[in-house]
């Protein structure tokens, strides 16, 4: 029946259930819910959005299952500890159901990471937090462990009556169980610390304490962490991490999902220079020593990856969070064989690093992330337009591949021009940064096919002016031509265009502007085996990177590229470009000066407006921002023209 | 909801400026102003200032 993913869309036996295909959307926090744990009707209408879009199997988000929130790691958690909760709990169950999917529900004491409304968090024991929002830890009395597990267990039967087909607990990444799993943060000296066998313990209570308690009636897995990458800092080995999913399947987990990483690890697990499939052989290493299925997430963002993965017997059930946050409706798409249409996730860990500011998760690539229940929104459809106009777009980038899409879709109709013979705009720079950086050449197929299916004249190779198009009939113009490069002062600025679409013509370079355009262009030059110097005029730089990616940019810039914060170019003299410095002034020798400044291209509106009854500005034309600035106003704007 | 300026403590000194991700601060009169259709609520603003003239209205815990 689907001859392009056989082994994704054939049926998965997991204890007493079968699951009609072999996706499973991960546990996913999006803080949609209230802030005293109850599900939201933005909750629901995601969950739900989540099982329409095929999946055999779809989580929830992990719910805290004890009453003081010492597990609450989110503000828009869901909670389990009480029976108040089971209505809500029950939407979503039956949300999932309804559209043939088995409901899993997730218990997670976030642990190191929890009490986020209290002044401390709970550990086996007390071992300093190095990230800067954890609470200070108290170490768990016996009384403390006994009330974890109780919860568990409480919660797990309160899932099964909220009508949950699996329970599945989450141990990973610092949270509560993954605590004492590792050595480097447990250090006990009862019976719940010692050899790995007596770390498991509380993994292996809760999971026999809720088999005992449910049999059959649901079925039951865990998230571990295969990898704890934590060496530098005493964490387990990899034997260690193997040795508790073998544990874990003794205790009765009827299947287990293999995680890489703690939030603490210093290195990057889940970011783009990690190349798709990275971590399967961590998956392989647990499908080796369990014989119950093998879930994976990490870095598996294509239907082709993850079934060449299950082909290779490296899992059994590919598991999906970021790319399902990009569009549930990847598995129906990949059934159908439309891959092109599947809303790629570009792993800027937007979603990710709103959850740090406790807001809701925002999705660069899909404006309609917690829409999906609001009517016209675009997730099932928009509006129509009210009086169907005739649109100019000028801008072939995101900003206006999105307007045009959008716009079109509600019954306008749309000519987008492009200046180059490609579209992409600023997309096909921030293609050439980095290796994995070439994974945004996916979105822009992505958008110029959303462009091509609702109908959009693309004209690439040219620039109109007010007066080429004033004769064509165009209601509105909608401007979205992106930043314009800002020189500090008249002198031979080279712009991150021009540098990074022509032959490169020098060995030492100084870029000035170090947010993230600057970074970029700066990490670009190092990989060329340019020398450079990033100038910022700020105390620090990259204030617009997502820390996500900023930590690694530093890391690869340290030692490569000369940074100087507080630093304002003056004059450039005698072919030297000197710079005013909180040491003084400098004077810096480079063959390729490059400016990184961004303004917006506000004065062009009035020639425009001189001909045109309604004209637009969105995107880094408005104000240079990131991508999903970009694509969201366009989106937005689109929406109510 | 936006983050709260205090007109009076604010010296329009441009620290939050510097730290906002979506460019939502703009200066007007000497005072820090925040639009609210840039704003996307991750509460940078507060912990740059330093007169403590940035209130967030909603609960934060990751400083910049």
């Amino acid at each position: 029946m689907t001859p392009g993913y056989p082994h994704i869309f054939s049926p998965l036996r997991i204890g007493p259930l079968t699951a009609k295909n072999r996706v499973k959307y991960a546990a996913t926090e999006t803080n949609f819910n209230f802030r005293d744990g109850y599900v939201s009707d933005k909750e629901v209408a995601y969950m739900e959005a989540q099982a329409e879009g095929g999946a055999g199997i779809v989580t929830t988000q992990g719910a805290y299952p004890d009453p003081k929130g010492e597990g609450k790691g989110f503000m828009g958690q869901m909670a389990i500890y009480d029976d108040r909760f089971l209505e809500g709990l029950s939407r979503i169950a039956e949300a999932i159901h309804r559209h043939g999917a088995l409901a899993a529900l997730q218990i997670m004491h976030c642990g190191r990471e929890g009490g986020v409304e209290l002044d401390y968090c709970l550990m086996p024991s007390p071992i300093p937090q190095r990230l800067s929002y954890f609470k200070p830890p108290r170490e768990m009395t016996k009384a403390d462990i006994r009330r974890a597990i109780r919860d568990h267990i409480e919660a797990a039967k309160r899932a099964a009556r909220a009508g949950f087909d699996i329970v599945e607990i989450s141990g990973i990444v610092g949270y509560l169980i993954s605590t004492f799993i590792s050595r480097y943060t447990n250090h006990r000296t009862d019976e719940y610390g010692g050899d790995i066998r007596s770390r498991c313990r509380l993994m292996t209570e809760i999971l026999s304490g809720i088999k005992e308690a449910l049999g059959e009636k649901v079925a039951l897995g865990i998230r571990l962490c295969g990898l704890e990458l934590l060496e530098d800092r005493g964490g387990n080995s990899l034997e260690e991490s193997l040795e508790s999913f073998r544990l874990a399947e003794e205790a009765g987990a009827d299947y287990v999902s293999v995680t890489v990483g703690w939030h603490e690890s210093s290195q990057s697990v889940i970011t783009r220079d990690v190349p798709m499939g990275h971590w399967l052989w961590v998956a392989k290493k647990v499908k080796e020593v369990v014989s119950v299925p093998v879930a994976m997430a990490f870095r598996l963002f294509t239907p082709q990856v993850a079934e060449e993965a299950i082909a290779r017997g490296d899992i059994d059930l590919w598991e999906v969070c970021r790319p399902m946050i990009a569009d549930p409706k990847l598995p129906q798409k990949a059934r159908e064989g439309r891959e092109e249409e599947i809303i790629p996730c570009v792993a800027c860990n937007l979603c990710f690093i709103r959850l740090y500011y406790h807001e809701p998760i925002m999705c660069t690539v899909r404006p309609t992330l917690g829409k999906e229940g609001e009517e016209g929104s675009g997730y099932r459809g928009f509006f129509p337009a009210k009086k169907r106009k005739k649109i100019a777009v000028l801008g072939g980038g995101p900003a206006g591949m999105e307007f045009a899409a959008v716009a079109a879709s509600r019954g306008h109709e749309v000519t987008l021009y492009e200046r180059e013979t490609r579209l992409g705009g600023s997309l096909l720079l921030a293609s050439k940064v980095e290796e994995g950086d070439r994974e945004f050449l996916r979105l822009v197929d992505h958008l110029r096919g959303e462009c091509e299916r609702k109908g959009v004249e693309v004209i690439t190779g040219e620039e109109p002016t007010p007066s080429s198009l004033a004769h064509r009939g165009f209601d509105t113009v909608v401007l979205a031509t992106g930043a314009r490069y800002i020189s500090p002062f008249e002198g031979p600025f080279l712009t991150p265009y021009e540098v990074m679409t022509g032959e490169m013509k020098g060995k030492e370079a100084i870029v000035v502007g170090g947010e993230g355009v600057g970074m970029a262009l700066a990490l670009f030059l190092v990989r060329q085996g340019v020398e450079g110097t990033l100038l910022e005029g700020g105390k620090r730089l990259g204030r617009d990177v997502n820390p996500f990616y900023l930590w690694r940019y530093l890391q690869l810039l340290k030692g490569r590229a000369r940074i100087l914060t507080s630093a304002t170019p003056l004059r450039f003299e005698e072919g030297r470009l000197v710079v005013a410095t909180p040491d003084g002034e400098e004077a810096l020798e480079a063959d390729l000066l490059i400016t990184a400044l961004r303004g917006d291209r506000g004065e062009e509106l009035s020639k425009w407006q001189e001909r045109f009854k309604e004209v637009l500005i969105i995107g880094d034309a408005r104000r240079p921002r990131r991508l999903h600035n970009a694509i969201h106003e366009a989106y937005r704007k689109a929406r109510e023209i | 909801m936006v983050p709260a300026i205090a007109e009076d403590k604010c010296t329009g000194c441009g620290r939050c400026l510097e730290v906002c991700p979506p460019r939502a601060i703009t200066l007007e009169g000497g005072k820090a102003r925040v639009e609210e259709e840039f704003c996307e609520e991750c509460g940078f603003c507060a912990p740059a200032c330093p007169e403590g003239a940035i209130e967030i209205p909603w609960p934060i815990y990751c400083s910049s």
